[in-house]
């Protein structure tokens, strides 16, 4: 190999050879870029670390269990909790199937998710449009923000008893704050000539807000409304505490009181992979809904 | 015939210790070029902006036919310099924008939107999204946008700024064909001097310290190109450079040289 430049000398020494070039992430070519030059191509990529990582805790999880350093009930092989799966999939566990249980806690999260837009679209854009709005919501928004849902649970149920409503409301007055703040900051983030552009072509108060404010922020409820489904996923084990008969929170909390442990480590696993189908389809809901977002 | 007049008019922003503009008149009838022109913060934006209803006078009077300018409408259309168009709307869509605030109907919107695209040779591009368009097709889309208001005066905030040399020359031929064939009053803001010279009927030079007229010059080359004459042999012709120099000399004059 024949090497040209100086500058390419450490960067080039360093490659491991037969692989490909490892790409640093954010930087997109390091020769490009001055303040790169003396900042190495690190010989593997995240990614490739990230998958041994896993690699290494599965493979140790698999020796715990198979050698029995610890006892299968509280570290279950993969093998059973697998099978669980496939079992409380099938048969049931705790008088409703996993499809049950996880239809039952999607309508719950995705109900709240209706409430929470309905309520916090609305309250965000009122921010971001008027000072009486600013003045109303902000403390009401700061106020609620930080509490964590476990806190005001026990208020809800005295409020609203035991029921369905209360479990969605719990869910949804954790997922209103992201939304209208992000619908807040999006309303800020208009251009103002954009809005001149409307009012100069006739548009009301109205019908600027409608077809202008909301329009371009929609990128940034689209991220708020990504944020609140991971609150909202979040609190759903809180809300499946009291009261109920089916859920993926009441599923792990059952079985955690009969320490069916493999039950509980498959729920986890369950609600892990599904906030991650989530985390997928608004990143695809996002690319089809606001296409411009970032292009102009 | 409608005719927008602004009448001693003074611009003074809030927490500025020297008004934008001060006491200057000027007006704009149907079928009339007019061209403010001169060096940064002489104000001629803020006047611009008086006209469309976006700003409000500290002192004087802005009218369209003797009614004061409350707020912006349809009647004084804008282009902007960053064509300022909505990105999630098709061009067609961006077009049609007045008309559907006005309640017509979506098949007489695309008739029309789509006419007006014609008129600013980018028939086909209906469908197109804003970014996939060219800086100069931007402003032809903001133009339509305008036009397709079927406003009495089209208002622009250095609309060909933006864009690159021979865009440039390509736009305002497409400029004067469009204020030709439709006879809207145009109020038009440019750093151009020639730009400003072959447009206008009426270039008014401003000076900023603060904002205010310096100089009003009559020309009549663009009428001369709409009645046929190449733009070439307007711009070659002796009476063109002798009042570019005249127009170069007022907006430079009082300048340190």
């Amino acid at each position: 190999m024949t090497l040209t430049t100086g500058r390419e000398l450490p960067i080039t020494g360093l490659r491991p050879t037969g692989e490909p070039v490892a790409v640093w992430i954010g930087d997109a070519d390091p020769t490009q870029d001055q303040s790169n030059q003396l900042r190495l191509r690190p010989p593997v990529s995240a990614r490739t670390v990230s998958f041994i990582t896993v690699a290494a805790l599965l493979l140790a999880w698999s020796l715990a269990a198979h050698l029995q350093l610890v006892s299968p009930v509280f570290l279950p092989s993969q093998y059973a909790v697998a099978a669980k799966l496939v079992s409380v999939a099938q048969n049931g566990f705790v008088d409703a199937t996993l499809l049950q249980h996880l239809a039952a806690s999607l309508g719950r999260v995705f109900a709240a998710l209706v409430v929470a837009l309905a309520v916090g679209i609305p309250v965000g854009i009122a921010i971001g449009v008027s000072v009486v709005g600013r003045g109303i919501f902000d403390p009401i928004l700061e106020f609620l923000r930080p509490i964590p849902p476990l806190a005001y649970l026990p208020l809800v149920i005295i409020w609203f008893g035991i029921g369905e409503p209360s479990k969605i409301l719990v869910i949804a007055i954790a997922m209103i704050a992201p939304i209208a703040l992000s619908a807040a900051s999006g309303v800020r983030g208009v251009s103002q000539e954009r809005v001149n552009a409307a009012r100069a072509l006739g548009a009301s108060r109205a019908q600027v807000i409608r077809h202008v404010i909301l329009p371009s922020s929609l990128p940034s409820i689209l991220t708020g409304l990504r944020i609140a489904l991971g609150a909202g996923w979040t609190t759903l084990v809180a809300a499946e505490l009291i009261a109920a008969t089916r859920g993926l929170g009441f599923m792990i909390q059952s079985a955690a009181q009969f320490l069916v442990t493999d039950v509980v480590i498959m729920g986890i696993f369950v609600i892990a992979g599904v906030a991650f189908v989530l985390e997928f389809v608004i990143r695809r809901l996002e690319a089809a809904l606001v296409p411009w977002a970032g292009r102009d | 015939m409608t005719k927008l007049t602004l009448d001693n008019v003074t611009v003074h922003y809030e927490g500025q210790p020297q008004p934008a503009v001060v006491d200057t008149s000027l007006s704009v009838a149907s079928g009339e070029f007019v061209v403010l022109t001169g060096r940064s913060g002489c104000g001629k934006t803020s006047l611009l902006n008086v006209a469309a209803g976006l700003v409000a006078p500290a002192g004087g009077r802005a009218s369209v036919n003797g009614l004061p300018i409350a707020e912006p409408g349809a009647d004084r259309a804008v282009v902007f310099q960053n064509d300022a168009l909505f990105p999630w709307l098709t061009v067609r869509d961006n077009v049609a924008f007045a008309l559907r605030m006005r309640g017509v109907p979506e098949a007489e919107r695309r008739d029309r939107s789509d006419a007006v695209l014609t008129q600013v040779k980018l028939e086909g591009y209906g469908d197109r999204r804003i970014w996939e368009l060219s800086g100069g097709m931007r402003q032809r889309v903001g133009l339509a946008r305008a036009l397709a208001a079927e406003p009495d005066f089209l208002l622009m905030d250095e609309p060909l700024g933006a864009l690159d040399a021979l865009t440039r020359e390509r736009m305002q031929t497409l400029l004067l064909d469009i204020w030709a064939a439709s006879g809207v009053g145009v109020l038009m803001v440019t750093h151009g001097i020639e730009e400003a010279l072959l447009l206008a009927t009426t270039v008014f030079v401003m000076a900023p310290g603060p904002g205010r007229i310096v100089k009003r010059i009559e020309a009549d080359f663009g009428r001369r190109y709409a009645a046929g004459e190449p733009v070439r042999s307007i711009k070659a012709d002796a009476v063109f450079v002798l009042a570019r120099a005249e127009l170069a000399d007022a907006i430079f004059e009082g300048e340190l040289a």
